[in-house]
C-alpha cells in the first residue's frame, strides 16, 4: 500500500477527495435538476435581457439553455466549475506543497533516499489522479441523474470531451500552485500567485465579453482556452490543450529548476 | 541479537577497520541574509566515533545537521559526507546510507507507525526485517495507531526506529532524547552503546551533557555559529568536580591547591569564596578545617552542566 509517495499521498488525501468529489457531484446534481425550469421557463430571458452588459456575460447566452448538453457546458463547466475546482485545486497543491515544508514533514521525506525531482513529481501525479476522481464522479452525477429528468441526456463522446478539458484546466491551476509552492516553500507566495492566475481569469473572461477596455487582455485568463459551449458544438481545438499543457510544462520546469536547489526550511 | 554485541563486535571493529571521514565539513559559512548562522565551520567525524554536537539554543546546532543532510547548501565552502560533496539536488544518493532523527521531527500524521515504517522500507534497497523487529521490542512503539494521535515520546521512538531500522553507516541525530521517558532514555543509549560497539558512526546533537558525555567519544561545542570546542569526552570528565562555596569573616582567604574557576566577592564583613575543586576530598578536608573565621560553607556536584557553562563563559570572554 504505502509503496511510494504517490500512494502516500492519495491515501493521506483519502477524505479530501470524497469530500470534495461528493461536493462537485451534488453542485453537478443540482444543475442537472435546475434544467427542466431554465429552458422552460421564459421569465429568465426576460430577466437576463434587462440586465446590464456586464452581468448578462455571467450568465452567458439564453439560447445554450434549451438543451441538455449546452445548458450543462454553459452553467456549470463554463465558469462554475472551474472557479470552484479551482479553489479545490489551490487547496489541494497548497496542502503538497508549503504546508508540508512548514509544517517540517518535507524535511523528513528528503532525509530518505528519494530525490526532491521525483517527490515534486509524485506529489504532481497525485494531484492530477485526485483531480481525474473528482471529475469522473462529475461523470458519474450526469449520467445518474440526467435519464431522471426530461430531455436530460447528453452524448458520451461529448461529455467526456467536456470533462477531460475540464480536468486539463483543474491541473493547470493545481500545477501553478504547485510549482509556486515548491519553488518558493511560501505559502503566501503560492497563495498569491494562483489566486491571482485563477480569479484574474474568471474576471478577465466575464467581463471581457462586456467591458471594453478589458476586451483586449481577455486572451490572457485561462478561462479563454476553456470555452465549454464551443467544446460541445465542434470538438477540443488542440491550441487549447497546447497552452494548457505549456502552461503546466514551463510551471513544473521552473518548479524543479528552482526546488532542487533551494534551501528547505 | 543485532544491537546487542557489545564484546564481540568491539574486537570485530576494532582488528578489522581502518577509521575513513565519513563527514567533513571544510570552512562552511551559511549566511541568512546578514546573519551568519555557521562560520567558517571545520571539522571531521570518522567512522566509528561517537560525536556529540552541544551549544545552546540558536548556536547552529540544526543548521549544520541541515548542511550536512543537504537541506540547505552551504554559502561559502564544502559539506562531504563518505567523501563526496554534499548539495541539496544530490543528497539523496548519499541518504540511503544515513539514518536520521530529530526530537522536532514531523512525522506523517495520518498514517499509523506501522504504516510508516512499512513506506520506509519501501523507499530503501534490502531486508531490515530483523533489525525491524528488533528495534521495535527495544523501544515498544505503539504500532497501530495513528502517528498525530501519539504523545511526543511515542513519536520520538517511532522517529528512532526509522532511523536506525535501515542499518545505516551513519546516524544524524538532532536533539535525539528529548520527549523520552528516562527508561526509554536509557534504552536509546544502550542501543548508541551498542551500535559504538559495532563501529558505527553517530553524530548526535543533545541539551543533555551526561548522555552525551556517556556514550560520544568526542564532543564538539558550538556557540554562535562557530566551533569553539573539539575535546574528548574524557577532557569533558576531568572537567567535573566538586562546587565549594565558603563565607567567612576573614578576607585573606586564599583558594586550596586544585581550585579551578575561583571568584571571591566581598560584602561588608563577610567575603565569599567560590572554587572548583578536582582534588582529592582528603586533601579538601584539612584546608576546609584551616580557614579563619567560617561561618557557612556549601558543596556541591560540579556537573558536566557547570562544565558547558564555564567552557561557554570562557570563550565569550576571549571573544
Amino acid at each position: 500500500m504505502m509503496r511510494s509517495v504517490y500512494l502516500k499521498t492519495l491515501y493521506d488525501k483519502r477524505w479530501f477527495i470524497f469530500g470534495w468529489t461528493l461536493g462537485l457531484m451534488a453542485l453537478t446534481a443540482l444543475m442537472v435538476v435546475f434544467f427542466p425550469a431554465m429552458h422552460q421557463d421564459g421569465s429568465l430571458d426576460a430577466l437576463v435581457k434587462n440586465m446590464p452588459p456586464a452581468f448578462q456575460g455571467l450568465v452567458g447566452s439564453l439560447a445554450d439553455l434549451n438543451s441538455f448538453d449546452t445548458y450543462l457546458a454553459s452553467q456549470l463547466f463554463d465558469i462554475r466549475m472551474p472557479l470552484i475546482a479551482g479553489i479545490m485545486a489551490i487547496i489541494l497543491a497548497l496542502g503538497l506543497s508549503t504546508a508540508e515544508e512548514e509544517r517540517g514533514e518535507l524535511r523528513t521525506l528528503l532525509s530518505l533516499p528519494l530525490s526532491r525531482v521525483r517527490l515534486l513529481f509524485e506529489k504532481w501525479l497525485a494531484l492530477c489522479s485526485i483531480m481525474a476522481i473528482s471529475v469522473l464522479g462529475v461523470v458519474a452525477a450526469i449520467y445518474t441523474i440526467g435519464p431522471l429528468i426530461e430531455g436530460g441526456s447528453i452524448e458520451l463522446s461529448a461529455l467526456l470531451r467536456l470533462v477531460f478539458m475540464t480536468w486539463l484546466i483543474m491541473v493547470v491551476f493545481g500545477t501553478v500552485t504547485l510549482a509556486a509552492g515548491f519553488a518558493t516553500g511560501s505559502r503566501a507566495a503560492a497563495n498569491t500567485l494562483s489566486i491571482l492566475v485563477i480569479i484574474g481569469s474568471f474576471i478577465l473572461t466575464t467581463f471581457g465579453q462586456s467591458v471594453d477596455w478589458l476586451r483586449d487582455f481577455e486572451k490572457f485568463s485561462l478561462l479563454h482556452y476553456f470555452p465549454a459551449v464551443d467544446i460541445i458544438k465542434n470538438g477540443i481545438d488542440i491550441v487549447d490543450v497546447v497552452v494548457f499543457c505549456s502552461v503546466i510544462v514551463v510551471s513544473l520546469v521552473a518548479a524543479v529548476v528552482i526546488f532542487r536547489r533551494r534551501d528547505i526550511a | 541479537m543485532l544491537f546487542a554485541c557489545a564484546e564481540t563486535c568491539e574486537v570485530y571493529t576494532n582488528t578489522m577497520s581502518t577509521p575513513k571521514t565519513v563527514i567533513q565539513l571544510k570552512h562552511v559559512t551559511k549566511q541568512w541574509g546578514s546573519l551568519a548562522a555557521l562560520n567558517d565551520v571545520s571539522f571531521k567525524v570518522q567512522s566509528g566515533e561517537i560525536v556529540g554536537f552541544v551549544g545552546a539554543n540558536g548556536a547552529g546546532k540544526t543548521t549544520t545537521i541541515s548542511a550536512i543532510l543537504g537541506f540547505i547548501g552551504a554559502t561559502v565552502g564544502t559539506v562531504e559526507l563518505f567523501g563526496e560533496k554534499v548539495e541539496p539536488q544530490s543528497a539523496h544518493k548519499l541518504h540511503n546510507r544515513i539514518g536520521y532523527a530529530a526530537g522536532d521531527m514531523e512525522l506523517p500524521a495520518k498514517l499509523t507507525a506501522r504504516q510508516y515504517f512499512s513506506f520506509l522500507l519501501h523507499q530503501s534497497d534490502g531486508d531490515y526485517a530483523d533489525q525491524y523487529k528488533e528495534l521495535v521490542q527495544r523501544f515498544k512503539p505503539e504500532l497501530g495507531k495513528k502517528i498525530g494521535t501519539l504523545s511526543r515520546g511515542n513519536k520520538q521512538k517511532i522517529a528512532l526506529i526509522a532511523a536506525f531500522m535501515t542499518d545505516p553507516d551513519v546516524v544524524i541525530l538532532d536533539e535525539p532524547t528529548s520527549g523520552l521517558d528516562p527508561v526509554m532514555q536509557e534504552a536509546f543509549l544502550g542501543l548508541v552503546r551498542d551500535l559504538r560497539a559495532r563501529g558505527k558512526t553517530i553524530f548526535m546533537s543533545s541539551h543533555y551533557l551526561t548522555e552525551v558525555a556517556d556514550v560520544c567519544s568526542r564532543v564538539l561545542l558550538m556557540r554562535e555559529g562557530v566551533i569553539i570546542q573539539d575535546v574528548s569526552a574524557q577532557q569533558l570528565l576531568k572537567r567535573s568536580g566538586k562546587q565549594v562555596h565558603i563565607v567567612t569573616g576573614y578576607k585573606a582567604i586564599r583558594p586550596p591547591k586544585g581550585a579551578s574557576e575561583v571568584k571571591t566577592t566581598t560584602k561588608g564583613t563577610k567575603t565569599t569564596l567560590s572554587f572548583v575543586y578536582n582534588g582529592p576530598a582528603d586533601e579538601l578536608q584539612p584546608w576546609i578545617a584551616s580557614v579563619k573565621q567560617l561561618l557557612d560553607i556549601e558543596i556541591t556536584e560540579y556537573n558536566l552542566e557547570g562544565a558547558f557553562k564555564s567552557l561557554y563563559e570562557s570563550e565569550e570572554k576571549s571573544s
